[in-house]
């Protein structure tokens, strides 16, 4: 089912000042899959979303979406992409509603159309009852709608680019509920340099590093072998750890060190928070 | 006095609304916002105020922060 | 069609909503009210004038203000406020929306770029045509109560070159913001280019063919001294001027990276 790629790159290579900031990158992501796309700050992960969506010219390689290949400045492949950015820019004198009917225009929707998705998707996101400008959202409002604009168009291919590092704990759970509510009906690929994001979310990964791939594989794969050295437990309740140490030392499991890790603070911050 | 101003009246009283009028808006616009992309609320309230036609037109293009 | 609309759309909601267009249209009809104003303020002026002078022993003839007069203090208003005004007050047409990055999200959307820059350009153009009909109209009227006025000769060419020239003032705006991407940026190329002509207008041999000429040129018309024909060439360069910034703005954004 899955030998139909939504996105291909064939030994794409960007330059920024003689540098390979993009070096003879290839991959492909299969229909519906939720892919992520890791690599530390400048790896090349923004540079090459940018090349797929046609605002940047690479220096060499080939990308098609849905097989057919996307050209520099035009725009032609991207009625079939949904771009979100990592910190999307709004009219800040529109209200979402507005902002969505021009972009509906834009794409070429009939009115009922934009009307009826308008509501889906600001429910979808949690912006239903958000009436007041965009100039007064928050980081994590103006990330929301921007998932609303990218799928509006009912894309095949979403792209966003770090879309969750802009945001406190509470925008980034947000977002990536929503990523979660939409796996299955559209391909998404995703940057980050937040693992927890992708462990989350994605069906497969590649890691860039320096302009390369360095490993590109299905989520499945990557699951940790059942023998380690050392492991991290989480109990759903508050549980004795002379108890856990007891039944440990029963079963002939002798630790060689243990800790009670204090509340993490992101926890603490959600609690607090609420 | 008043017998020299009499035929201006008809310049003056738009001028004047004109003018009053841009100025009102903007000098309320500068207190109710607080982010410029210029300059600050003291500078812009001044220009406003004391810049006529300008100020306003200079808040408006320049001064005036993202919401 | 259909995104030229919607953008068309977009950008006269935009200059409602930061007020663009009730400053342009607050500060022309000033323009407007201003040239009847100061023609009919100059014998009060002289006459102050006069006391001070009598007083040295000397004597100045006061004239009577006239419709010429009116038009003359308009044009000279329009030459160098007016522009000035305009440019500021449409810098940020262009630039304000790549400078925020607002454009990429439509972009990617699968607008196309020369949609961007035809929708800019043409809202500019009706915003400024209003603004300039509201500040003739003012003037004319006014002008009309106050003094004999004759009719106009070449109405349509004396009016329609400054009109031009704040087309040309735009176009330029564009240019400069696809360019560099900031409102200094628009302004430095609208103005630069203004007065790059008005140091060229020096030349005689240039004068006829100088876009800078129909700014407030056409006076000389209106004070009888000027031939419509003198205009002419001007026109005809200003108007291929438009149309060569306009495409080249087109080029520009075409290869610009976002």
């Amino acid at each position: 089912m899955n030998n139909i790629n939504t996105l291909e790159i064939k030994d794409l290579t960007k330059a920024f000042g003689g540098r390979n900031v993009v070096d003879n990158v290839s991959f492909n992501v299969p229909e519906h899959c939720v892919f992520g796309f890791i690599g530390a700050n400048g790896a090349g992960k923004t540079t090459t979303m940018k090349m797929i969506l046609g605002l940047l010219k690479p220096e060499n390689g080939e990308i098609t979406v849905c097989g057919e290949r996307v050209r520099f400045g035009a725009t032609k492949t991207n009625r079939l992409i949904g771009y979100l950015s990592d910190v999307p820019e709004f009219y800040s004198y529109m209200r979402p509603k507005e902002y969505l009917n021009l972009c509906g225009e834009i794409v070429g929707l009939s009115n009922a159309v934009i009307k009826r998705r308008t509501s889906e998707l600001l429910s979808l996101v949690g912006l239903a009852n958000a009436n007041k400008k965009i100039g007064g959202f928050s980081r994590g409002m103006k990330q929301r709608l921007g998932v609303a604009q990218a799928l509006l168009g009912e894309p095949k291919l979403l792209i966003c680019d770090e879309p969750t590092s802009a945001l406190d704990p509470i925008g980034r759970r947000e977002v990536l509920d929503i990523l979660q509510a939409i796996k299955g009906k559209t391909t998404v690929i995703f940057s980050t340099h937040i693992l927890s994001d992708v462990e989350r979310i994605c069906d497969r990964v590649a890691v860039i590093n320096n302009g390369k791939i360095t490993m590109e594989k299905a989520m499945s794969e990557l699951k940790v072998p059942h023998r380690a050295k050392a492991m991290t437990v989480e109990f759903a309740g508050e549980v004795d750890s002379d108890e856990v140490m007891r039944v440990l030392a029963e079963n002939n499991f002798a630790p060689s060190h243990y800790e009670i890790p204090a509340t993490s603070i992101e926890e603490l911050f959600l609690e607090v928070a609420k | 006095m008043f017998e020299e101003i009499m035929p201006f009246l008809p310049f003056i009283i738009p001028l004047v609304i004109i003018q009053l009028g841009l100025m009102l808006v903007s000098v309320v616009h500068v207190i109710r916002h607080d982010t410029f992309r210029v300059g600050n609320k003291v500078i812009w309230l001044l220009v406003c105020i004391l810049g006529q036609m300008i100020g306003p037109i200079l808040y408006f293009t320049i001064g005036k922060g993202d919401e | 069609m259909k995104q030229f609309i919607a953008l068309t759309k977009k950008e006269f909601f935009e200059s409602h909503a930061t007020y663009r267009v009730y400053i342009l249209l607050a500060v022309f009809a000033i323009f407007g009210l201003m040239g009847p104003m100061m023609a009919l303020l100059m014998p009060v002026i002289f006459e102050m004038m006069a006391a001070d002078m009598a007083a040295m022993g000397m004597t100045l003839e006061i004239p009577e203000p006239t419709a010429q007069d009116a038009w003359t203090q308009f044009f000279s208003t329009f030459a160098q406020m007016g522009t000035l005004a305009l440019g500021i007050i449409f810098s940020g047409v262009m630039a304000n929306d790549l400078n925020r990055g607002t454009l990429v999200n439509l972009l990617t959307m699968g607008l196309k770029r020369h949609t961007v820059i035809l929708a800019k350009f043409f809202t500019a153009t009706v915003l400024w045509t209003a603004a300039f009909l509201l500040a003739v109209g003012t003037a004319y009227m006014y002008t009309a109560f106050y003094f004999e006025m004759d009719t106009i000769a070449h109405v349509l060419l004396v009016f329609g070159a400054p009109w031009l020239f704040g087309v040309f003032m735009l176009a330029l705006l564009i240019f400069g913001g696809t360019l560099f991407g900031n409102f200094y940026g628009a302004l430095a190329v609208c103005f630069g280019v203004f007065f790059a002509l008005i140091a060229v207008n020096i030349l005689p041999a240039a004068n006829r063919f100088n876009p800078a000429s129909l700014a407030g040129g056409t006076l000389s018309i209106i004070m009888g001294a000027g031939e419509a024909a003198d205009f002419i060439p001007a026109m005809f360069v200003c108007a291929g001027v438009i149309v060569l910034l306009i495409i080249v703005s087109i080029l520009a954004f075409n290869h610009k990276k976002l």
